[in-house]
């Protein structure tokens, strides 16, 4: 498949303030059907549209911490009124806003709907009731021995990119002290406190080599998205952002009983979208990677085609990160610093790309935007590699 | 119920016969008949090709660290491991080809290097469980 660009935009966004229901800061605590109804809300402002403008369209809604029902799309477009034609969930964790982003653009692509609403909020602060329980090898194959979660997995990660490739603290500072930088300009951002590499170093490890300023920060929230057709997005918005492409691949090396847990697959990812975009890495205007930890943002980098593998530390000390530099990086600060809606954080990179292609970012715009390129994982696998992996190209006006 | 205060693995059909060699003190690992893969954590079907051809062989116990971490703050576990912070997380790589996931102990967690050579003893839990962990090799 190549050219995929007249086929399917995004057509409208909507993100809800972040929250660490820190009601003693005036905060509000909300559960996730608030944070859903919310989103959808914004987005019907934003759009013009009418509740009854998306019966018989597509909905795609991603798995939430809480509430976990079995029947969880029947009972959010139950409780949100929505009566679509095609009805789908995701559980890729992180890269949930990815999964439903490519199953509704084929389904629009096939001509079965025109629009497809992608819907993601989670509150990992204000679980309500018992937290959904992780993973069997995880309860099984690591627990036992004391790990903490994906922090213990991406800490052995981060070790043995640095032993492999020479990767300094200093390398993963710059992605954590940018992505600050981009936070004080959105007003969004639950972090806005500006950051010094000195503030980086100092920060407190969590699990050697990993440090606090390494991970992301939980925050409450929702995101809405549309997808339409081409000629639908039109009527919509005079921005729609363009899908010129994309790709994704799962649990890569699945054979092998041993993997190189220093390379994702949004190497395979990147390169379907690169050729059904007709893109090169040169291209990219603006890149939002997934930030769930610093490490990974410099793996991205790397598999993303913008410079060889193990080199993304001197491409951070030769290039500028920030939204004024040769490559933009999450330029709303990101998971790390603007916030991850737990089971909905990945939805964060595909509102900033679609913010910045429609130049609606305010301080933060990087100038002359045209190309983005979203990638996504999602699900740290038993040796600490991502088994969920996406690429998608975005463009403004082509 | 035991006593023992942290989390432990379940014990399934599946990996039973693991955790009864593990009492003896010996280390299995799961090898697939028609591939000769080895393969942990414990699955139903060979990873590379498909077989549920699986048996149980006896591994030599040695490896070399892959990666490792030093824990040194309880997030999502058993508060009880605060009273073993800070402590070594690592991925061995055993000499069979397969990855597994302990603790490296009797060697000060900023001495663990990656490709140290290590070997497994195993640590009573419960009567049921005896866990894999990892020591440097002799
Ligand atoms: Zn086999």
């Amino acid at each position: 498949m190549s050219g995929f660009r007249g086929i399917a935009a995004i057509s409208g966004y909507a993100e809800t303030p972040f929250s660490r229901a820190r009601v003693d800061k005036g905060e509000p605590r909300l559960t996730a059907e608030e944070y859903y109804a919310w989103a959808l809300e914004l987005l019907l402002k934003q759009t013009g549209l009418e509740k009854k403008d998306l019966t018989g369209q597509g909905v795609g809604i991603i798995g939430s911490e809480w509430p976990h029902s079995e029947i969880w799309s029947a009972e959010a477009i139950q409780n949100l009124g929505l009566e679509p034609k095609l009805l789908v969930r995701a559980d890729h964790g992180g890269a949930n806003a990815a999964a439903l982003l490519v199953q509704g653009v084929l389904a629009i692509q096939a001509g079965y709907v025109e629009h497809f609403l992608m819907l993601g909020a989670d509150t990992p602060l204000s679980i309500t009731g018992p937290a959904s329980r992780t993973w069997r090898y995880d309860e099984n194959y690591l627990k036992p021995f004391g790990t903490m979660g994906p922090n213990s997995l991406i800490a052995m990660a981060m070790r043995r990119y640095m032993n492999d490739y020479g990767a300094k603290p200093e390398h993963f500072g710059t992605v954590s002290v940018v992505q600050r930088k981009h936070a004080t300009l959105n007003p969004n951002a639950y972090l806005k406190t500006p950051l010094t590499m000195e503030d980086y170093l100092n920060s407190r490890l969590i699990s050697d080599p990993l440090r606090l300023l390494d991970i992301c920060i939980w925050v409450n929230g929702g995101f809405a998205i549309l997808l339409s057709s081409a000629s639908a997005a039109k009527r919509i918005t005079d921005k729609p952002v363009s899908i010129l492409g994309f790709g994704e691949w799962h649990n890569p090396n699945a054979g092998q009983p041993m993997h190189d847990i220093t390379t994702t697959g949004v190497k395979i990812a990147a390169e379907q979208a690169y050729k059904m975009s007709g893109i090169t890495p040169r291209d990219v205007s603006l890149f939002q990677p997934y930030d769930d930890y610093t490490v990974a943002v410099l793996m991205q980098i790397e598999d993303a085609g913008f410079c060889k593998k193990g080199e993304a530390g001197r491409f951070l000390e030769e290039n500028d990160i920030s939204y004024q530099g040769q490559l933009p990086v999450n330029t709303g600060g990101g998971q790390l610093s603007a916030g991850q809606a737990g089971m909905a954080g990945g939805f964060l990179h595909f509102v900033e790309a679609a913010r910045q292609l429609r130049g609606e970012a305010g301080q933060r715009q990087v100038k002359d935007a045209r190309i983005g390129l979203v990638t996504s994982l999602g699900c740290v696998g038993f040796e600490g590699h991502f088994i969920n992996n996406y690429a998608v190209v975005l463009g403004g006006e082509v | 119920m035991s006593s023992y205060p942290k989390p432990l693995p379940e014990v399934t059909p599946l990996t039973k016969p693991f955790w009864e060699a593990s009492k003896r003190g010996e280390l299995l690992l799961q090898r697939c008949k028609n591939c000769s893969t080895y393969i942990w954590y414990p699955r139903h079907i060979c990873i590379n090709c498909g077989s549920r051809e699986l048996e149980w062989v006896k591994a030599s116990g040695k490896g070399k660290v892959y990666s490792y971490t030093i824990v040194r703050q309880v997030i999502g576990n058993s508060p009880e491991f605060s009273k073993e912070i800070p402590f070594v997380v690592a991925e061995i790589e055993l000499d069979e080809g397969a990855r597994i996931c302990s603790n490296i102990v009797g060697v000060k967690p900023e001495d663990v290097s990656i490709g140290m050579p290590v070997e497994v003893f195993f640590e009573e839990c419960t009567p049921e469980i005896s866990l894999p962990k990892f020591k440097p090799a002799r």
